[in-house]
């Protein structure tokens, strides 16, 4: 296997690059950075990243719940192009009658859903682990890595804010707070090289937990990513930076906690609804009363649990056609998320929006864990779908379809006992043949 | 094959009443006396096409195996009887469908089979009426798409070839997406300014 240099990782670093990457990384009070990675972009990519953001940020069409122009040729060409649906025989006759995919679908093999089109030899991919048991390994691009910044400035743009990051400074620092992290530095091209910074905020990955706060402190990025349990852990420190924007995701941002970001880094919280599958969707906005889609070319629907689309209105599954993603074209993905939708004057809204929340467990040894770990512990083992609960008396109940093999399910037990300690009560009962789970509960107050 | 078409009987009751004209010899050199290239320019232009002096040139012998060649063309024939019908006039297939039928298809059915027995045998009748329906997008009438599918995969050497090979291929594309997205460049990902 052929190793990865800086000159694949950052195809067109400048000195003032490099030196961006060497103050992010050889910092005083930098983290241990435990990954590799970068943004890939060659020179041409880079004016395709940069004619993209044009695009999105001059679309100014309007929704409509009508199919859109593009539609038509973009179903035909996932019939052509994409193995998935070609199996499937011909394109039917009216978009109604595709049948849908899902999560489950992708998880199996994703191997069908990458058009004949896309080039494998730059091919990168995103994992995930998701709230509805079906770990997902999902194939992109550098190209479309990078075309989330259009979205993110889209969204951005609502708030009054214009992302201006450039030579010499640091545009965003991502921030996690979990035991085990992917962690890297990088520069955006697009912004100058200004510096890109994951970052974990658990104190294992630092060598003082001091420095966290005086490293980002130092670094004073325009903009932080993170979801609401890193963000929860950026308000115990003691920061005064001023970010542009801090930007949620992941899973859903709570008012309170929006409120106390605004109030401590004085500055618009967003919260983003975004994922692997699809990019950044919709950004809540209290004005629109939801959250305001950002892709005019994904086609949101919403469906019963008949699978048919339901009136403008009602709640059901969100459900995309379209994206940016042209590895990755989707034609009726089921998210496994749920809302209603509205058009309201220039915004398409979704309101209501349900799904990934955010679970903590405890442990015997009193530390709280967030349910990604609990994903990440599981996720390797051979299990088709799992539910963890937790009891007001802190034992476990872990919940395994009824045909788990034995020593799949000692292997799954043995890996929450890896988490929560030896001593860990944990009863393992049967689940429900139920279309959709909520996987991670708690009777506890995290 | 994802729009309906004629229903299928018509069309074998068509190719089992195929006049002594359409089955006669054709004219190669001094023998025979069906001029195919003639035939095949007509029915285009009962069908809303003109074909060009050097699209008819793939209806005359190439001269290298003279058996060969009076089949493909005695099946040329018999397509343009069957093309000739109300049905094939008013859906209006385009000229790379046509000239798809006329030359690629029947190229394939000719290498396989005795041209005569598409007028004589009942499964042969059937592969070439299917054949042709489904290389103009269509399928019989009250059928559903995997049925004709499989029907004319049943009947068809070279659709059957087609389809395994269209599956090998597809097997082997999935392989490489699956090795290229197992490589550690592709594991160590790309920068984007959010996680999700």
């Amino acid at each position: 296997m052929t190793e990865q240099t800086d000159q694949d990782r950052f195809p067109t670093l400048s000195p003032g690059g490099a030196a961006m990457l060497k103050r992010l990384r050889e910092h005083p009070f930098a983290p241990i950075f435990r990954n590799e990675s970068g943004n890939r972009l060659r020179a041409a990519d880079l004016l395709r990243v940069q004619e993209f953001e044009r695009i999105v940020l001059a679309d100014q069409s309007l929704p409509s719940h009508e199919p859109p122009t593009w539609l038509a040729e973009f179903v035909a060409n996932c019939y052509r192009d994409v193995p998935y649906y070609r199996a499937r025989g011909a394109c039917p006759e009216t978009f109604e009658q595709i049948a849908p995919v899902s999560r489950a679908d992708l998880s199996r093999d994703i191997a069908p859903f990458v058009p004949d089109s896309a080039p494998l030899d730059r091919l990168i991919n995103f994992r995930t682990s998701g709230t509805t048991g079906h770990p997902l390994l999902l194939a992109s691009h550098p190209v479309v890595a990078a075309n989330y910044l259009a979205f993110h400035k889209r969204a951005l743009r609502r708030f009054g804010v214009e992302l201006s990051a450039n030579a010499g400074q640091v545009g965003v620092v991502l921030v996690g707070f979990q035991r085990k992290c992917f962690t890297y530095v990088s520069v955006t091209p697009s912004m100058g090289e200004s510096g890109l910074a994951k970052i974990n905020l658990h104190p294992n990955d630092w060598r003082a937990p001091g420095h966290r706060a005086a490293y980002l402190q130092d670094l004073a990025p325009e903009v932080l990513t993170g979801d609401p349990v890193s963000f929860a852990e950026l308000l115990n420190l003691p920061l005064t930076l001023r970010p542009r924007a801090l930007l949620s995701t992941s899973m859903t941002l709570l008012p309170g906690l929006r409120s106390r970001l605004q109030a401590r880094f004085q500055c618009p919280v967003l919260d983003l609804y975004s994922m692997n599958e699809a990019g950044p969707i919709a950004v809540f906005d209290a004005a629109a009363g939801g959250h305001v889609a950002l892709q005019t070319r994904l086609r949101i629907e919403i469906l019963g649990q008949d699978l048919q689309p339901v009136q403008p209105g009602e709640r059901g599954e969100i459900t995309v056609t379209g994206g940016f993603n042209f590895c990755l074209p989707l034609l009726r993905y089921r998210t496994g998320d749920y809302a209603s939708l509205r058009i309201t004057g220039t915004d398409l809204v979704l309101d209501g929006l349900q799904g990934r929340p955010p679970v903590q467990f405890l442990t015997s040894a009193g530390e709280w864990l967030n349910n990604i770990e609990l994903t990440h512990a599981l996720q390797p083992l051979a299990l088709s779908r799992f539910r963890v609960h937790q009891r007001k008396d802190a034992a476990l109940e872990l919940y395994l379809p009824s045909d788990t093999s034995a020593s799949d399910a000692n292997l799954a037990l043995g890996a929450l006992r890896g988490l929560f300690g030896a001593s860990q009560t944990i009863d393992q009962l049967a689940l429900a043949a139920e279309d959709k789970i909520v996987q991670y509960t708690s009777d506890l107050p995290a | 094959m994802n729009q309906e078409g004629p229903p299928l009987e018509s069309l074998l009751h068509r190719l089992a009443e195929t006049p002594e004209d359409f089955l006669a010899e054709p004219s190669i050199g001094k023998t025979g006396r069906v001029h195919v290239a003639a035939v095949a320019a007509d029915l285009s232009r009962l069908l809303g096409h003109s074909l060009s002096a050097d699209e008819l040139r793939a209806f005359e012998a190439s001269g290298k195996n003279l058996q060969r060649d009076a089949n493909f063309l005695r099946v040329v024939s018999i397509l343009c009887w069957l093309l000739s019908d109300g049905w094939f006039r008013s859906a209006r297939p385009t000229r790379e469908q046509l000239s798809s039928v006329l030359v690629t298809s029947a190229h394939e059915l000719s290498a396989q089979t005795p041209s005569l027995k598409f007028a004589t045998d009942a499964e042969r009748r059937e592969e070439m009426a299917r054949l042709a329906l489904s290389r103009f997008g269509y399928r019989p009438l009250g059928e559903t798409v995997a049925q004709a599918q499989d029907r004319l995969m049943t009947l068809n050497a070279a659709e059957r070839a087609r389809v395994l090979n269209a599956a090998k291929v597809a097997e082997e594309r999935a392989r490489a997406v699956r090795e290229a997205l197992a490589k550690k460049a592709a594991a160590e990902s790309a920068d984007k300014y959010s996680r999700e």
